[in-house]
Order: C-alpha cells, then sequence, then structure tokens
C-alpha cells in the first residue's frame, strides 16, 4: 500500500526523525555542558536523595563546613543530602554490612584503608569524573591512581591526603648546636643527644596507623619497597630493608623510651603537647593542638621536610581519602554532580582544614597552596606532593597490601627488632606474612 | 458401645458407626492432647524461632562460609574444604590468638570467681548503705563499653597513667621515663594483664549478682541447723551452699564464658592485639582478617575456632548439671 512508503524526501531537505535525532541530541548535548559548567544538576535530580558517609575529621570546623556545603548543593539542585559521620576505623565494618544488604549509602570515603579493589565489581565507575577533573585541573599528582584504579577503570575521587611530616623543637636543637632533622641521620643524632636531657623522640611501634604510615616512609626513604611494580610479589627482603631496620633499633635504643610500645595515633600528639617531645613524624594536627595546650610549645615546634635517606631519597607515606560510590546506589547521577562538585571546592575544603587536607589535583598544588602557603612553618608543606607515596610503593595500593596494613605486619617487623630480635629473623618472620597474605589472594 | 450380634444388634452398630466414624475423622489437632501439644508447641515456637534465625542460621551460614573462598567484595564464592581452617592454623598470629584467648579466659575466671564471690558475700551483709552500694557495683556492667574500655585507656596511657601516678606517688615505683615506671599497654604481658583486667572490672559484678541471687535461695533454716551442729563458714559453703546454688553457678558460668571468649571490644579498643601479637585473641584476628581485610571464608574459619574450645567445657558442664538434677 502506497500509503506505508516512507514519503519521498527531497535532497538537501530534513525527514522528521533526522530532526529529532539531531535536535535531541543537540538539546540533551547543550544541557550536559550547561549542566557541568554551571554545576547545576538537571531537572530529573530534582526530588531525590542523596546519602553520603564520611568520617568524624580530626579538625571539627571541617565537618562543620561540610556538613553545609553539602546542605547547599542539594537545595540549589533540589536533592535532599544526608551526611553520616562514623570514627573511620567503622567504615570498612560498614561497607561490608552495605554490601551484603545491596543497599545503603550512595557515596562512602575510605580514609586510608581503601577498599576500592576490594569492592570494585560493585562500585560505581567514575573513570569519567576523574579524567574530566583531571583535565580541568592540570592533571593529578602521581600517587593519585594508586588506591582506586583497577583494570584501567577508576572506582574512586582522591579528595585529599593526610601527611606526616616532621614536627621538631627548635629551641632545644639550637640549645644544642644541633642542625634541624633534614635527614634520618640527623634526626638519629639529635633524638641521641637530647634523650639523655630529658627530650626523647618518639615514632609508634605498635598497632596503629602512624606505626604503618611512618615506618613505611623510613624504610622507603632508605630505598627499600614493599611491592613489585605489579603490586604481585612482596619485595621487603631486601639490603635497604635490612638498613633501615637496623637504623630503627639503634633509634629506639639510643633516642626513645619504651612507650613508643603503646602508642596510638594520638599519643604523639600528647607527647609533642607535653613538652617532651624533640621530634615527632606525625600529622600537623598535632602541631596545631599545641597552639591552644602549650603555645610556647608551639611557638618553638617547626615542621620539616620528610628526613632524607643514606642515599638522599624522601618518600612521604601519607593517609589517602577517597570517595566512593556504590553502583546500587539510587543515585549515580547526583552522586557524580556532587563529586565533581566537592572537588572543585577542595582549595575552600583545604582552609577550612586548616590546611590538614593536601589535595590531589596539581593545579590545586600548586603554590602557595591556601593555609600553609601563607605560614612560614608550614610552607615546606606545598615540596610533599612530588614524594608522597602510599602502602605497598612502588606498587599499587592493593588488597593484599590493604591486609599487611590492617595486620600491622610491617610495624611488627620494626617492633620485634627494637624488642631485640634479630634482624635477619624479623624479615625472615615478615616475609612468611607478606606471603602468606599474597597467596592467599593470589588463590582468591 | 457397639453390640456384637444381628438383629437389634446390627440396628445398634448401624445408628453407632457414623458416630465412631464422626470420631475417627475427627482432626487430631481436636483431641485433648492434640490441643495441649498445640498450645505447648505454640507457647515454644517464639523461642525456637529466635534460637534458629538468630542462633542457627547465623551459625550455619558462617560454617559456609568458612568452608568458602568468600570475600566481602565478590558475590560469588567456591568451595575450599578446611583450607581455610588450615591456613589459620599455619598462622603464627593465630597460634598466638588461641593461646591468649585461653589465657585471657582462665585468669579472668578466675578473677572473677574470687571477686565476684566476695563482693556477694558482702552484699549478703547488713550495712548502712547497702542498697547504695548494690546500685554502684554493676555501674561497670551497665556502662557502654567503649566509654568505659576508653577511661581505661586513658588510666593506662603511657606518659599521663593515673594508676602509676598513684604508685609513683605511693613510692612503689619511680617517675616518667624510670625504668620501673609500667607501660602498661606496651610490655606484652602487662598489656596481656591489662585487658584482662578490665574485663574482670567489667564482669565480675555480674558474677556478683548471679550468686548473690544464689545464695539469697538457699533456706536460712537450712544454714542455721548446720550452723546449730557446728559447721563452719567454709563448711557451709563448701557442703550446703555450692551444691545448692550449683545449677545458678553453671548456668553464670557458662555465659561468663561465653562472654568472656566472645569480647572483642575491650582488646580493639586497648591494643588492637599489640604489641606484636601479645594481645590478639580470636575475635579480634577474625574480625581483622574477615571484616577489615574482607576476606569473609578466613574470617569465619577464625571465629569458629572458638567452638570447639567452648563446645567440649559446655558439654561437660550441661552434663554435670543433668545429672545433679
Amino acid at each position: 500500500m502506497s500509503d506505508l512508503q516512507p514519503a519521498p524526501t527531497v535532497q538537501g531537505s530534513v525527514s522528521r526523525r533526522r530532526f529529532l535525532k539531531v535536535t535531541g541530541g543537540a538539546v540533551a548535548g547543550s544541557s550536559l555542558l550547561t549542566m557541568l559548567d554551571a554545576r547545576q544538576a538537571p531537572a530529573q535530580l530534582r526530588g531525590t536523595t542523596l546519602r553520603i558517609l564520611t568520617w568524624s575529621h580530626f579538625i571539627p570546623a571541617y565537618d562543620v563546613w561540610f556538613d553545609k556545603f553539602s546542605a547547599e548543593w542539594g537545595e540549589k539542585n533540589g536533592v535532599k543530602v544526608r551526611v553520616d559521620h562514623i570514627p573511620h576505623l567503622e567504615i570498612p565494618a560498614r561497607m561490608a554490612a552495605e554490601f551484603a544488604a545491596g543497599a545503603g549509602h550512595d557515596i562512602i570515603l575510605n580514609n586510608s584503608t581503601i577498599l576500592a579493589r576490594l569492592y570494585y565489581k560493585t562500585l560505581l565507575d567514575l573513570t569519567d569524573v576523574y579524567d574530566g577533573l583531571g583535565k580541568k585541573y592540570g592533571g593529578w599528582i602521581p600517587a593519585a591512581k594508586s588506591p582506586i584504579e583497577v583494570e584501567g577503570r577508576i572506582y574512586g575521587i582522591p579528595m585529599y591526603y593526610i601527611l606526616l611530616p616532621m614536627l621538631w623543637r627548635k629551641d632545644l636543637f639550637e640549645a644544642n648546636g644541633l642542625k634541624p632533622p633534614d635527614t634520618w641521620e640527623l634526626a638519629r643524632v639529635a633524638a641521641r643527644t637530647l634523650k639523655p636531657k630529658g627530650s626523647p623522640t618518639g615514632m609508634a611501634f605498635s598497632h596503629c596507623n602512624d606505626a604503618n604510615l611512618n615506618w613505611r616512609s623510613l624504610m622507603f626513604s632508605f630505598g627499600a619497597t614493599e611491592t613489585d611494580a605489579s603490586g604481585d610479589h612482596p619485595t621487603i627482603d631486601s639490603k635497604e630493608m635490612r638498613e633501615a631496620l637496623r637504623f630503627a633499633k639503634a633509634l629506639f635504643d639510643e633516642g626513645m623510651t619504651p612507650e613508643v610500645f603503646s602508642w596510638d595515633d594520638a599519643s604523639d600528639n600528647r607527647f609533642l603537647a607535653s613538652g617532651i617531645a624533640s621530634w615527632i613524624h606525625d600529622a600537623i594536627s598535632a602541631y596545631r593542638t599545641t597552639e591552644s595546650t602549650n603555645p610556647p610549645v608551639f611557638k618553638n615546634t617547626f615542621v620539616g621536610m620528610e628526613p632524607a635517606g643514606p642515599g638522599g631519597k624522601r618518600v612521604s607515606v601519607s593517609a589517602p581519602i577517597v570517595f566512593l560510590a556504590w553502583k546500587f546506589g539510587k543515585n549515580p547521577q547526583a552522586t557524580k554532580e556532587y563529586l565533581a562538585h566537592l572537588v572543585d571546592n577542595d582549595k575552600e575544603g583545604m582552609i577550612q582544614s586548616t590546611g590538614y587536607n593536601m589535595p590531589f589535583l596539581n593545579d590545586s598544588a600548586k603554590k602557595p597552596m591556601p593555609i600553609i602557603g601563607a605560614d612560614p612553618k608550614l610552607q615546606v608543606l606545598q615540596d610533599f606532593p612530588k614524594i608522597v607515596a602510599f602502602f605497598g610503593y612502588p606498587g599499587p595500593y592493593t588488597p593484599q597490601i590493604q591486609e599487611v596494613a590492617l595486620q600491622f605486619v610491617l610495624p611488627d617487623i620494626f617492633t620485634r627488632v627494637a624488642r631485640g630480635t634479630s634482624v635477619d629473623d624479623a624479615v625472615k618472620w615478615g616475609v612468611g606474612e607478606y606471603r602468606r597474605i599474597f597467596a592467599k589472594h593470589k588463590r582468591a | 458401645m457397639t453390640v456384637l450380634g444381628d438383629g437389634a444388634g446390627s440396628t445398634t452398630r448401624a445408628a453407632t458407626q457414623p458416630a465412631a466414624r464422626g470420631r475417627s475423622t475427627r482432626a487430631w489437632w481436636h483431641t485433648n492432647t492434640g490441643r495441649r501439644l498445640t498450645f505447648g508447641y505454640l507457647l515454644l515456637a517464639p523461642a525456637a524461632l529466635y534460637v534458629l534465625l538468630l542462633v542457627g542460621i547465623p551459625f550455619l551460614f558462617s560454617l559456609y562460609l568458612a568452608l568458602s573462598d568468600a570475600s566481602v567484595g565478590d558475590q560469588v564464592s567456591r568451595f575450599v574444604g578446611l583450607g581455610n581452617f588450615r591456613a589459620a592454623w599455619e598462622m603464627d598470629t593465630f597460634r598466638d590468638a588461641l593461646r591468649n584467648s585461653i589465657v585471657f579466659l582462665v585468669v579472668a575466671a578466675i578473677f572473677k570467681s574470687v571477686l565476684g564471690t566476695s563482693l556477694a558475700f558482702l552484699l549478703l551483709q547488713n550495712f548502712k548503705g547497702k542498697k547504695l552500694v548494690r546500685a554502684l557495683v554493676v555501674i561497670p556492667f551497665t556502662l557502654p563499653i567503649t566509654v568505659s574500655v576508653l577511661s581505661w585507656k586513658w588510666m593506662y596511657d603511657s606518659q599521663f597513667s593515673v594508676i602509676n601516678w598513684f604508685l609513683h606517688k605511693a613510692g612503689l615505683i619511680g617517675g616518667y621515663g624510670s625504668e620501673s615506671w609500667p607501660i602498661w599497654l606496651g610490655q606484652p604481658h602487662l598489656a596481656l594483664l591489662a585487658c584482662i583486667g578490665v574485663n574482670v572490672w567489667r564482669s565480675f559484678p555480674f558474677s556478683a549478682i548471679v550468686l548473690l541471687a544464689g545464695f539469697t535461695s538457699v533456706p536460712t533454716e537450712v544454714l542455721d541447723a548446720a550452723r546449730v551442729d557446728g559447721c563452719s563458714f567454709f563448711q557451709r559453703f563448701r557442703h550446703i551452699v555450692t551444691p545448692m546454688i550449683f545449677p545458678i553457678l553453671i548456668i553464670g558460668f557458662l555465659f561468663d564464658t561465653v562472654f568472656t571468649l566472645s569480647d572483642l571490644s575491650v582488646v580493639y579498643v586497648l591494643t588492637q592485639g599489640g604489641p606484636g601479637s601479645a594481645t590478639m585473641i580470636l575475635p579480634m584476628l577474625a574480625y581483622q582478617i574477615g571484616i577489615q581485610a574482607g576476606s569473609l571464608g578466613r574470617g569465619s574459619a577464625i571465629a569458629l575456632m572458638l567452638v570447639p574450645l567452648l563446645f567440649p567445657a559446655l558439654f561437660l558442664m550441661l552434663r554435670n548439671l543433668k545429672r545433679r538434677d
């Protein structure tokens, strides 16, 4: 029947179907561009809910800002935003529960324990957001991808990382003719000199995150490595590792007291604030808190670059903070929009955290950085982005390394040596633990 | 009643048959026995359902996990037989955790028995302010565990320990930084003792209350008669009180054993299993590996290792209890 045949079109004219396709595409494309440019959510986001699970930040003012910032974004976009804060150590258990239930928050923060590689099959692929932000802000610092990349895809948005620099007492160093602790050797000399005068040093030899971070910084600066580039093989059995262990033993014997075996993450803060410590290797929150608790200590405490190892190498192992999003989350579009908006405002976040949050994006890491760029004592922190590394260095941050860290295997190797086990025996024990954990993950 | 025979008898039989059929076809639950049984089972059902849903199914599920390579990030798991148990046994840390769990249980039980009994006897006496004391002693047991353990963490602090301050003021130890200054959570044996101490502090009021309930149930006439017969305090305690309250003791002991062996919070908040593996116990290790590191299979296997520890003890105690009944 002739009326069922498509109507002949004149060359150069536009059919109705083609018109709809082209105009529809153009409208959708321009809407997306406008939306991304204005950070204004499309109409379909309105009336939806976004649930965010985050930690209780060490700087409480940051949480106040974060909650307000999230609520304002929600109001602007017609999205009901709910933010829940829990201690960061409880996040893995909460994630396990939400995974099992297949329901929960849309966005979950991970602090230090980054679970992207464990859950990636159920996580939202955020490669587009990551790449878009990278292009917009001059790329990400080299370490950024390590905890969140799986099989070439990105399953998290790095928000910030927490540095653990040297915090040293300039008054005590100068009074004793000591040089600033720019190398681990100088730090050891200072500890050896100041301990008999009632000012020992301290680095946790215990089951806490500081111990995981600090001893890795030391061993990597000594040239030791944790895994190979693939992340599949542990590499701690090395000459450099033994050297680092011997150094740690000497540092403990000469410059510390046995209390370091009992320390938690806040103990070195108190140690500095008490006015006893000659130096500690910790986040700047330790320095900040002395401002109100012990002003003379605050005045005399200076922040130093990561000490160099014997070969001049500096590696600063930091605690990464990233946001992950469930694939089963009810609001993937709002999730992406919100995360992009949050990263757009990471400079404000850094200000609100009083310089505690270090940015992952190159443009944000340019000098002068907010807060720390204006504070002469903290300016040195701006030189850290190029030496930042995470667990597993130089390999990626894998679930097996995660388990090694959660079981505190590396601090236990250092603890054994400090307590008198021979370096070879401690390394042998540690290698056994690493291999056992790696073998289990390989089988899985 | 049916009458055997013909004639009138057959009429009677014909008349009674429907009635008999009616009785035989009546549903069993309409019978007295049926009704009684149904009512009984209905009363039991909530408890049975509770045990099945909240104990049986989770137990079977953890058994299933322990025999698989289940991980938190993967919905698919494969059967690995006893591989997880074997692998756990090969871990140095597991063996340390097993040893520590047993030491923890036994030492804590001894202290709780002694302190609980003493406190129960104390609370039996009449003295001024008895009600207040009774209320105060249960505070450790009623406080949220994290709050109370955090307080202890402060008391055990390496620098600001109030315990050390008192010991120092009493001239028993040197000052901060001296050799004799105890590092409660940093020295392996002290750290385990410190964890046990907190567990005992939290739980011995429970033991005392259980014992107190038992003591008050012993008829005073029996004790008076024994006293008249010349029995000393210890003789009365050993030959009269203990046998009479034995079932209560066993139940209290069972509860305490389970609570102590499965107590994760004290170690988690105080030491995270450290220093080294000096305070690592099985629940802590199972949590670290199963939940934090995501290896559900391995974690479940470690947690289930508590069963062989608990089961023989429970079996023996319950059998003893039954015999005495």
